[in-house]
């Protein structure tokens, strides 16, 4: 026990408290910062401060009373962290400059580590949080929103990693940034329960990064919920894909990634739920796909993905490819289309499913067919192929469709 | 008569259809995709495209994902215009033309940190204030 109190010992001496505000000792956070030394605490009472670039070069706690104001301007960078161990906590940071090639934005870290940014509110900002060479950092519980650009150019992501390790984000709520959260070159990183909405093109996006987790996630109505490209190893647990309608939109949108893993997701009203191209050995378990136009678009590119105890319920076209080639496993689904029956009453379907429609290979090879849907036409084109096949991959199959809903 | 009507018919559409502009397309920012990396292109800047022999026409976000997709898709290269854009102006360019800035503080979307500039004075300019070099 004595031991124990050693312990603490010096920083119960060493560390100081320093406040800023109106009838304080300090009138500006520059001020306090210079005078700080490692491991001091600044408590900001509240009030609105201009004060340009304020750049921590110690471990600080850096504290908000009654969220104080940091106004950038839309001239600088607000924060610039350049050391280990800094805390930001229960500010409300608006207005960041901009700068197409430097990427400045509101928050920044350089090279720091162990640093946490918890209880913000960032507003109207280029980037929202900059992570540079970060390392064992945490985001949390902020709210990132920005309403400066209409358009993707001239608007920063809401959290932004780059060449970084062992970064945790978590309860984050982001709209209205370019990508909600951009991971390039990021390692061992944890994505927990954030909301990305209305973002102008990804909600997460991954770009290089290995070994990722992200987890109970909502990404609502943006270009694409989710795209991971370049990456291998990414789990993909228990989120959910809604309302990512349009054009070129995706739920999920996968480019060259392998080793993969998509487990009890929800994928909702979606144009496409998931986009595989290039994608291999990616086991997709337990999903469930509602209401989308398409289920799954797996290009011919892509090999020994497993696709087991998925629901396809109420899809337009539930499975679509671009070639001839399949080399995937289609097992123990269950699809809303599937008319066969069940006589040995072992919940699997007697009869195989094909669930690749003729017609849909045929939208996906020419896509002005789709005048043609739900006409009496297809329908004939259908049944037709489904007696004799004659254009689609044979070996397209799931030789186990069940015969009830698989709970998720 | 009914043939030199049908005469004047087949002439005229066929006019129109020649008048169809030959050269390389507009951007639809947040709506095209890169050909090659299936990315949403967002940053016109950095933009490039590529018209092959038959007119299709290519787009890529990073002039890095055209020459990823040149060298992998050889029968559409052959004999294909290639388009960069003049970052000053926003410009089409052709690829031949453009003087290429790399590296420095330039940061493109797929990573290809290119710059392209229709003027090489221009192009050293913006180097030197980057730290970039000039690649041709």
């Amino acid at each position: 026990m004595f031991r124990l109190m050693f312990l603490f010992f010096p920083v119960l001496i060493f560390s100081n408290i320093l406040k800023v505000g109106k009838n304080e000792q300090f009138k500006t956070i520059k001020e306090a910062v210079a005078a700080s030394k490692s491991g001091d605490s600044i408590l900001v009472e509240s009030g609105v401060y201009k004060e340009g670039n304020i750049s921590i070069t110690h471990p600080l706690s850096l504290i908000g009373i009654g969220r104080p104001v940091l106004d950038g301007e839309m001239k600088y960078e607000i924060l610039s962290f350049r050391a280990n161990n800094i805390l930001l906590k229960g500010f409300r940071i608006i207005n960041s400059g901009e700068d197409e090639i430097k990427n400045i934005g509101a928050v920044r870290l350089y090279d720091s580590h162990y640093s946490t940014i918890e209880n913000n509110i960032f507003e109207n900002n280029y980037f929202g949080i900059y992570v540079q060479r970060g390392y064992r950092c945490m985001i949390r519980n902020n709210k990132i929103t920005s309403t400066r650009a209409t358009s993707q150019e001239g608007i920063g992501d809401g959290i932004h990693a780059w060449v970084s390790e062992e970064i945790w984000i978590k309860n984050n709520y982001i709209e209205g940034h370019k990508d909600g959260i951009y991971l390039e070159k990021v390692i061992k990183s944890y994505i927990y329960r954030n909301y990305s909405k209305k973002n102008l093109r990804y909600g997460l996006h991954f770009m290089s990064s290995n070994d990722d987790v992200y987890v109970g996630n909502t990404f609502d109505n943006n270009n694409a919920g989710v795209a991971v490209m370049y990456s291998n190893n990414v789990g993909m647990v228990a989120n959910n894909f809604i309302n990512n309608w349009g054009d070129a939109n995706y739920g999920l949108l996968l480019k060259d990634i392998s080793f993969s893993k998509i487990k009890h997701n929800r994928f909702q009203s979606n144009t496409t739920a998931i986009f595989l191209d290039g994608a291999t050995k990616i086991d997709l378990f337990k999903n469930d796909f509602e209401d989308n136009g398409w289920g799954m678009k797996i290009n011919s590119n892509c090999m020994e993905n497993r696709v087991i105890n998925n629901n396809f319920i109420n899809n337009t076209f539930d499975v679509s490819t671009s070639g001839s080639m399949t080399m995937n496993d289609f097992k123990k689904n269950f699809w809303d289309k599937y008319e066969g029956y069940d006589m040995d009453k072992d919940k699997i379907g007697d009869v195989p499913f094909h669930p690749l429609s003729l017609y849909s290979l045929l939208v996906e090879n020419n896509p002005s067919i789709m005048l043609l849907f739900k006409t009496f036409f297809v329908d004939l084109l259908d049944k037709t192929e489904k007696i004799i096949p004659s254009l689609t991959p044979v070996n397209f199959v799931d030789e186990q469709p069940l015969m009830k809903r698989v709970s998720i | 008569m009914n043939f030199t009507k049908s005469l004047i018919l087949a002439v005229s559409v066929l006019a129109i259809m020649s008048c169809q502009k030959s050269g390389p397309q507009d951007f639809a920012l947040g709506k095209d995709q890169c050909d090659n990396c299936r990315m949403t292109i967002t940053e016109q800047k950095y933009a490039t495209q590529l018209i092959t022999q038959k007119g299709r026409a290519y787009k890529f976000d990073d002039i890095m994902c055209m020459n990823m997709y040149e060298s992998s898709n050889p029968d559409k290269a052959t004999n294909a215009k290639t388009y960069v854009i003049d970052f000053p102006s926003g410009k089409f360019l052709e690829k031949e033309k453009a003087t290429f800035i790399k590296g420095g503080s330039i940061k493109s979307p797929m990573g290809g940190n290119t710059q392209a500039y229709q003027d090489k004075a221009a192009a050293q300019k913006a180097a030197a204030t980057l730290g970039a070099s000039l690649t041709k």
